[in-house]
């Protein structure tokens, strides 16, 4: 047990697993046959959605993208996405400090409602949002077919990922930092802003990309709610099924494959995220 | 010879963490594969157990031939460093789990499991879930888990790593008593030179995925192979380009003793009933000296005093080359 | 723990329960008073509909085949992304994810591309093989299959990770064969998580519409399910009977909810 003993030590690291397969045989069958399914029913169909769209050549998938009617859809989409995602980063973030830092009566109930709209199907989430929202409103209030029906759907089917993503983190979250921040003069509101927010960055992020992923994509709250007004309130989604049930196959490809672009982005950038913060941990 | 590890490679991407490893560890013994983190033993005793494949070499237990078998047909037992308890299952549930996947009645694994926890004491444990016993108390269940299926070598992985230091003084000398009781063949990784020299009959000291020599604690300790086996094991010093114990310095007043170095006391410490010394010599060393209370007391010591230091006769030396003061 | 002054936090609170009460808890409550506006007349009439009756049974049997498949897939998928190696497994990871994000809209759409019976990829040789996918069931199952696909994959993941491979190859040194190991091991320290990823899929399976309403064609008493009739009803002017349908819809969504909530607490204390 002698500093000797230490300085001969060699510091070098076991590398836990390396690089190559550790397949057995069964565990490589699965694997074919996980994958082989994963192929037909993701891979494949998502391939031939981006052949069709590109099927047409550059022009096709041109002219159907600035079409008035298209062009207007993607940018109501877009727009209220965006506006949703920040009303999420905002209030969600709140939420989630009210769920672990407050205590009051119904709190329970408060975090089991937040996930009322991951588990509600959209279509009955419309339907929801019409009973207080719609023409026979309580509150005397008539956004059916106005765009703040898309903006109600949006954030209602998208509250829970700020929230969800955040919350763990928070809890996580050492309180003797904040102490200690306090016993350096820190007032609150710095404390929240020099402590808590940066290390809350990576979560409100990974939650506001699966926001937005969710509110581009977002179809079934919107169809009885908004009405579908074309220039008014027709989100993407709607367009893309209205070219399907007009027969333009192509064209409904070419919206789609935007979305499907948008997807892939927010994945690869949480799987980014992920990395980072996992790497710092 | 109980295992034969022949020509064994282990590498990790560009890591080796065995490099053409041979050893022979003897039937019925308890012997420890000692050295440092990272050093490759751990690695090792996992090639033995099968939950490794070794890249090149043979590994033979109890004369069959091991190399291609799973870790399920070698009937070894295996003694986690974290304990790799069955959460879900009670500790009686534990024990028996090898002995139902072997298909035994249920009288004689419900008889054999008793039998077991009372080697262990934890009798009235059985009914208990592995989370409501203390880490000793799980890692005695997880040996007795091992023990059940009766194999034919006893494999753990720094078994008592985890536990805090009385306890581990416990379960160390406990782990003696029952070898001595159920003589299987039992290999165990520790870093710890202490826990080794204490609880082993035979010593494999590995470091930098080579073995660096075999021997009982006294070989060891007497007669180290090289420099690094001598310093892994205690203390160590070096005077005049020679590595040795500090307690086997000599320190006189005067130039009487032959060959020896002129040097200044820099230190002088007491510590219990021990005395350390540094001793600065003219040739630059900086020199440990470890001497009994009643020896310093005669020869008058004290922080600057002149002195001269050679090694005792009949002192463990080797040449000392990896470093230097 | 430093807390903030008292008008602060009265007024996040004020918020954040104002939010969930607004957006999700009163519109929400109000479907349940829709639906019993005339006590169970409404309710009890609706229920009798046979093409309600009709839809409410394909919808379970959709969810069910879809809820086994994504188990089994999931599960399997879990262990081979946690406890192996292999070429491709960062990507394979990376896109098991994509569902999540992807717009059911879309979804229908792919499916419809390459398993339409007339100009298909994949569409006309299966029909002639006498497998009709698109406008019947195992096209609508596909498509539940690809919108709930990553929900037991996340909720066993972590938990996989969690908990290391150390109690499975304790199970291996005494001799237990990879299969014997998953059924006695591994899978009873996974099993809340499978639970509750069973419960999400269930849920999220019960409600799928988007994707559904393209692949099937939606024929009113064949390949019409639960969540389309409530569309049709609505539209058709038949408030009462899309209120007592979305009800039972959202019954059966927040009991899941609630029983994952429950259940939840409990595996921290195991």
């Amino acid at each position: 047990m002698s500093s000797a003993t230490a300085a001969v030590t060699p510091v070098r690291r076991l590398r836990r697993r390396s690089p190559g397969h550790t397949l057995t045989r069964t565990s490589g069958l699965s694997l074919g046959i996980a994958v082989t399914w994963f192929s037909l029913l993701v891979l494949i169909p998502l391939s031939a959605l981006v052949v069709t769209a590109a099927g047409g050549g550059w022009d096709a998938y041109a002219s159907t993208l600035t079409s008035p009617q298209a062009w207007a859809a993607i940018r109501l989409t877009v727009g209220q996405s965006v506006v949703v995602t920040l009303v999420n980063i905002v209030i969600g973030t709140v939420i989630a400090w009210v769920l672990v830092r407050d205590r009051f009566f119904g709190k329970r109930a408060l975090d089991v409602v937040i996930d009322i709209p991951f588990a509600l199907p959209t279509i009955v989430a419309g339907l929801v949002l019409l009973s207080l929202y719609g023409p026979n409103s309580p509150l005397g209030l008539h956004w059916a077919n106005t765009e703040r029906a898309v903006t109600l759907a949006l954030a209602f089917v998208t509250l829970p990922f700020i929230v969800r993503t955040v919350q763990p983190v928070l809890e996580e979250l050492d309180t003797d930092v904040e102490e200690a921040a306090a016993s350096l003069g820190a007032t609150g509101l710095t404390t929240f802003r020099r402590v808590i927010l940066p290390s809350l960055v990576p979560a409100i992020a990974a939650g506001a990309a699966l926001s937005f992923a969710r509110a581009i994509s977002e179809y079934g709250s919107l169809v009885l709610l908004s009405g579908n007004l074309p220039f008014r309130t027709e989100v993407v989604s709607v367009r893309v099924l209205s070219f399907i049930e007009g027969g333009n196959t192509a064209a409904a490809a070419a919206l789609a494959s935007i979305m499907l672009f948008v997807a892939l982005v927010v994945i690869v950038a949480l799987d980014l995220l992920q990395r980072r913060v996992s790497r710092r941990g | 010879m109980s295992i034969e590890i022949n020509n064994v490679t282990k590498t990790w991407g560009d890591f080796v963490a065995l490099d053409d490893v041979t050893v022979s560890l003897p039937t019925g013994q308890l012997t420890a594969l000692l050295g440092p983190s990272g050093g490759g033993k751990s690695t090792l005793l996992r090639v033995i157990a099968g939950l490794e494949t070794a890249d090149t070499g043979t590994v033979s237990i109890e004369g069959v031939d091991a190399t291609g078998l799973p870790a399920q047909k070698r009937n070894v037992g295996f003694v986690f460093q974290h304990y790799a308890v069955f959460k879900h299952m009670t500790v009686a549930k534990n024990v028996a789990f090898g002995l139902e996947i072997r298909k035994k009645p249920k009288e004689q694994v419900a008889a054999r499991v008793e039998e077991l926890l009372k080697l262990v004491h934890l009798s009235q444990f059985g009914h208990r879930l592995p989370a409501q016993l203390s880490g000793g108390q799980r890692q005695r269940m997880a040996l007795a888990r091992a023990l059940a299926v009766e194999p034919s070598v006893l494999l753990l992985d720094e078994p008592f790593g985890a536990l805090d230091a009385k306890v581990r003084k416990e379960l160390r000398d406990w782990l003696r008593r029952l070898h001595d009781e159920v003589p299987v063949t039992t290999v165990f990784v520790t870093h710890d030179q202490e826990e080794a020299m204490e609880v082993a009959d035979e010593i494999v000291v590995i470091n930098e995925g080579r073995v660096e020599q075999v021997g009982t604690p006294d070989e060891l300790y007497e007669t180290p192979a090289n420099d690094f086996v001598m310093s892994f094991l205690g203390d160590v010093t070096q005077i005049a380009g020679v590595s040795l114990r500090p307690h086997d310095v000599d320190v006189s007043t005067t130039p009487i003793l032959a060959g020896s170095t002129e040097g200044t006391i820099s230190r002088l410490l007491k510590v219990g009933f021990e005395v350390r010394l540094n001793v600065l010599t003219v040739a630059g060393d900086d020199v440990h000296v470890v001497l009994s209370r009643a020896e310093a007391r005669s020869l008058d010591l004290r922080e600057g005093s002149t002195v001269w230091v050679t090694a005792a006769p009949g002192a463990a030396v080797v040449p000392s080359m990896r470093f230097a003061g | 723990m430093v807390e903030p002054p008292l008008p602060v936090r009265w007024a996040l609170r004020a918020v954040a329960v104002g939010y969930v009460f607004f957006l999700v808890a009163w519109p929400v409550s109000l479907v349940a008073e829709h639906t019993f506006d005339d006590g169970l007349t409404t309710f009890t009439e609706t229920l009798q509909d046979q093409y309600v009756q009709r839809a409410l049974l394909l919808t379970a049997e959709i969810a069910l085949w879809a809820v086994v498949i994504n188990l089994v897939f999931g599960v399997t998928i879990s262990l081979l992304l946690v406890r192996h190696e292999f070429p491709g497994k960062r990507v394979l990871s990376a896109l098991v994810d994509l569902p999540m994000s992807v717009s059911p809209v879309v979804v229908g759409l792919a499916l419809l591309l390459v398993y339409n019976g007339r100009t298909g990829w994949f569409g006309p040789t299966l029909e002639s093989a006498g497998l009709q996918v698109i406008f019947s069931s195992p096209g609508m199952i596909m498509a539940t299959c690809f919108v709930a696909l990553p929900l037991v994959i996340r909720e066993v993941v972590p938990v996989l990770t969690e908990l290391g491979d150390d109690q499975e190859q304790a199970a291996r040194s005494l001799g237990a064969t990879g299969r014997q190991t998953f059924w006695r091991i591994t899978l009873p320290s996974i099993k809340w998580a499978v639970v509750y990823g069973v419960v999400l899929s269930l849920a999220r399976s019960l409600g799928e519409f988007g994707a559904v309403k393209i692949v099937s064609g939606n024929f009113t008493g064949e390949t019409q399910t639960a969540t389309l009739v409530v569309e049709q009803k609505y539209q058709n002017f038949e408030q009462a009977a899309a209120y007592s349908t979305a009800f039972i819809l959202a019954a059966i969504a927040v009991i899941c909810i609630v029983v994952v909530s429950l259940l939840r607490p409990k595996e921290s204390h195991a």
